[in-house]
């Protein structure tokens, strides 16, 4: 069941009734079903992946728990078997497979084996991590043993956070999961704020800026680099808003029923380095990651070239957890490169930035880092977005081609609109974007209000609690702005356009 | 917990109204695109309420409103002919507004799309057009079909295409809708052909390359079977004429799936056909574009 979905604006509001109707020991059933019917809506089969999952953890977890020295390992390995080679089996085999067929062939081998004609179940790199994540902490007596099997199964199955995070731990949420929750006022109002905006920002910015995105990355070649260029970003900004807007939606849907899941996104475009960029990025991946391989693999206690290695590895699996594809690898390495790159300059921008006369330059120079943050990330999206790694290094090599020719177009098109008054500088601009893509003015018009909306709360909230500032203002004044929201939500989406709308991140 | 769930459902109400007047408004305040082409479809369904029986309605997509010249037709045959045909994105909604106006006598005569085989949205409509073809008549939301599951995005979409419509008819400088050239919903005639394409000099313009492939959409000949039945209820006949193809057309598709649709047709429909296979493929050079 998609969030954006008629399905589920009737699905929540039952569910959360039941919930707040019902006494505490049968809430875990109604959310564990609810849960079940959620993720049914999508291949429903599939259920039985989660429910062999969750049984192996929760064995594994008992054991675990109870075990000592090797056979405490060895638990924990096959749980990690099991996770992984699920994972394996339904997201790596056909690329494992066809990369070797590709090689065979290369080298004259008569390569038998052929593709297994298999679905990739909605959001398993989520629950496969989340489940994981609960046997290495019981492994690691950070958490104790979940001896009941409902709560575990809700655990990993959680419907906010079912299908695209965020990959919680089990110490964040297990204990308010068994806790009961009474009905806030402020609480609940405050969920369903999150999920507002989350809904905005998926419906109307996310969905506005794929009607630009896709036509020019589905045919790259037919654009020169104004076009790439802008669609880049536009995807930057695509897959910001849906990917954030699913996380604010868990959240706030999570915090109705009284349960507080973590915060995946803390503004990352306004970050001023990669490092600083993947601790604002896909929080739960990023600590996740951190925490189960790159701290593992020795982190950074073994020196500098390790760390490196460390890093480098780390993002590989980050690219390749991504998806199974080469782009989604180079996405990867190219994240990984930035950041040793980031890692072994710090000192030096640090020392530069201490020099006396460079303090008069603060401004300009973090100026000069958000940008350089924002260019090297969206040069990664290419990568991330394209549909191959041949479109893919079209587009990076084509990126500043054909610039003059925009250029000089655009501003003869606003000189000769400058003549003719305000609708002829209007219809320059119109006619200008016009040249990259074919958005009629209404899109073009509604991008960029979205857009400046999108910017104004983010720099608020950037500075400080947007959401506390907002309550305190006068009652009309709010209720006016959530229903604006609302029917913005409601008259300002795509489905006009008949593209297809599933969140970015489900694919995963 | 009770004065807080008060206090919330208070609040919760107030938002809903007032989200209601503001969607209410835009509902209500935007109307129907004066010129767009579906605006025709309201004069089909005056000529399919008032045309007295028996009388022929032909139904189908462009290749129906574009295709057929209904007053030859009318003057060969000796009763009334109505071109029923619009667009095919449409699917077989029309044909379920067909139904309310049969009368005995009449004779419906299906020709729809190859396209419309391709998958269900192409053969039961598509909502982005199924939203402009119920605003020009908010009864026809009950000839879509499913209209329970259909009509929350129905109704989405047609705000969304209203709030796009009105303001791009400001940003365009009132003149939004010029570059739809004759596609308009005032160049049909009195039968339902459209006849904004006459006299225009069509044949430089090469027809698209469009070979959709036939698939086997098992409720498709369910619905047409039905629909056939219905009509043999109220006295009609149905008939079916496949719509005809460019020769280049038909080598694409290959004789094989054509072979395959029209056997579809004659096993699971008793739905007379008016065409065979070797009448339907005709040369490249019958086939025009309009700009």
């Amino acid at each position: 069941m998609l969030f954006n979905s008629f399905h589920f604006l009737i699905f929540f509001p039952i569910v959360t009734t039941l919930y707040f109707m019902l006494p505490h020991r049968f809430r875990w059933g109604l959310l564990l079903a609810a849960s079940c019917y959620f993720y049914m809506a999508f291949i429903p089969q599939y259920i039985l992946i989660l429910f062999i999952t969750i049984t192996v953890d929760y064995f594994a977890g008992i054991g675990i728990e109870s075990a000592q020295g090797n056979r405490k390992r060895w638990l924990l390995i096959a749980s990690i078997v099991a996770n992984v080679g699920m994972l394996a089996f339904f997201k790596y085999f056909n690329f494992a497979n066809e990369n070797i067929s590709a090689l065979a062939g290369f080298i004259g081998w008569n390569y038998p084996i052929e593709n297994l004609e298999i679905i990739l179940p909605i959001g398993l790199s989520f629950h496969i991590f989340q489940s994981l994540s609960y046997t290495i902490e019981v492994y690691r007596g950070n958490q104790k043993a979940e001896r009941h099997f409902g709560y575990l199964a809700l655990y990993v199955m959680f419907y906010p956070q079912l299908v695209a995070g965020p990959i919680e731990r089990p110490q964040n949420v297990l204990h308010q999961l068994h806790e009961e929750h009474r009905f806030e006022y402020q609480r609940v109002a405050d969920g369903l704020k999150w999920m507002a905006w989350g809904m905005f920002k998926k419906v109307v910015i996310a969905d506005r800026m794929a009607l630009f995105v896709n036509p020019i990355y589905d045919s790259p070649t037919g654009h020169e680099g104004p076009a790439l260029a802008f669609a880049t970003i536009a995807f930057a900004i695509q897959i910001y808003c849906d990917f954030s807007g699913y996380s604010d939606i868990a959240f706030g849907s999570a915090q109705v029923m009284g349960i507080r899941l973590m915060k995946n996104f803390n503004h990352p475009y306004f970050a001023k380095s990669i490092s600083e960029f993947w601790r604002r990025w896909h929080i739960s991946l990023s600590t996740w990651f951190r925490d189960y391989v790159y701290i593992p693999l020795g982190g950074n206690r073994a020196g500098m070239r390790r760390m490196a290695l460390n890093l480098l590895i780390t993002f590989l699996v980050s690219g390749l957890w991504h998806g199974a594809n080469w782009t989604f690898i180079i996405w990867g390495a190219l994240h990984g490169a930035y950041i040793v790159i980031n890692g072994l300059t710090e000192p030096l921008w640090t020392r530069l930035r201490n020099v006396g006369f460079a303090k008069r330059f603060y401004p300009a120079l973090d100026g000069i880092s958000h940008l350089t943050t924002f260019g090297l990330v969206c040069f990664a999206w290419i990568f991330f977005r394209a549909s191959s790694v041949t479109d893919a290094f079209y587009i990076s090599t084509h990126l500043f081609s054909g610039w003059s020719g925009f250029i000089s177009q655009s501003v003869k098109l606003i000189q000769e609109g400058i003549q003719t008054g305000f609708w002829g500088v209007v219809n320059g601009f119109f006619a200008s974007v016009n040249t990259l893509s074919d958005l009629t003015r209404s899109e073009i018009t509604l991008s960029v209000v979205a857009l400046f909306i999108l910017l104004y709360i983010e720099i608020r909230q950037y500075r400080g609690n947007f959401m506390e500032q907002f309550n305190l203002k006068r009652p009309v004044i709010r209720y006016v702005v959530y229903s604006l929201l609302i029917t913005a939500i409601l008259v300002l989406g795509t489905s006009y356009t008949g593209v297809a709308k599933a969140f970015i991140y489900f694919q995963f | 917990m009770a004065n807080s769930l008060l206090k919330f459902l208070r609040k919760l109400l107030f938002v809903t109204l007032l989200v209601a007047l503001m969607v209410g408004w835009i509902f209500f305040a935007t109307r129907p695109d004066d010129k767009h082409l579906y605006q025709a479809s309201l004069l089909k369904s005056r000529l399919l309420k008032e045309t007295p029986s028996p009388r022929i309605i032909v139904v189908g997509g462009s290749n129906v409103a574009f295709g057929i010249d209904s007053e030859l037709m009318e003057l060969e045959l000796g009763i009334p002919v109505i071109n029923d045909g619009l667009h095919v994105a449409l699917g077989i909604a029309p044909l379920n507004e067909i139904k309310s106006f049969l009368q005995p006598g009449d004779i419906v005569i299906i020709s729809l799309e190859y396209y419309n085989f391709t998958d269900d949205p192409s053969f039961y409509g598509q909502p982005q057009y199924l939203a402009d073809w119920v605003e020009f008549s908010p009864e026809r939301i009950w000839y879509i079909h499913e209209p329970y599951r259909q009509m929350p995005s129905i109704y989405t979409i047609m705000l969304q295409r209203k709030i796009n419509r009105q303001l791009n008819y400001y940003l365009y400088g009132f003149s939004y809708g010029a570059g739809r050239n004759f596609y308009s919903g005032d160049q049909f005639n009195e039968h339902g052909d459209f006849i904004g394409h006459l006299g225009q000099n069509n044949q430089q313009f090469a027809i698209a390359d469009s070979v959709y492939p036939i698939n086997n959409i098992e409720g498709a000949y369910i619905f047409l079977e039905e629909f056939n039945q219905f009509a043999l209820s109220k006295g009609a006949t149905v008939f079916y004429e496949a719509q005809a193809h460019r020769q280049t057309n038909c080598e694409r598709t290959g004789k094989k799936d054509l072979d395959r649709f029209f056997n579809r047709l004659k096993t699971r429909t008793t739905i007379p056909l008016l065409t065979n296979l070797d009448q339907l493929c005709l040369p490249d050079e019958y086939f025009y574009d309009t700009p």
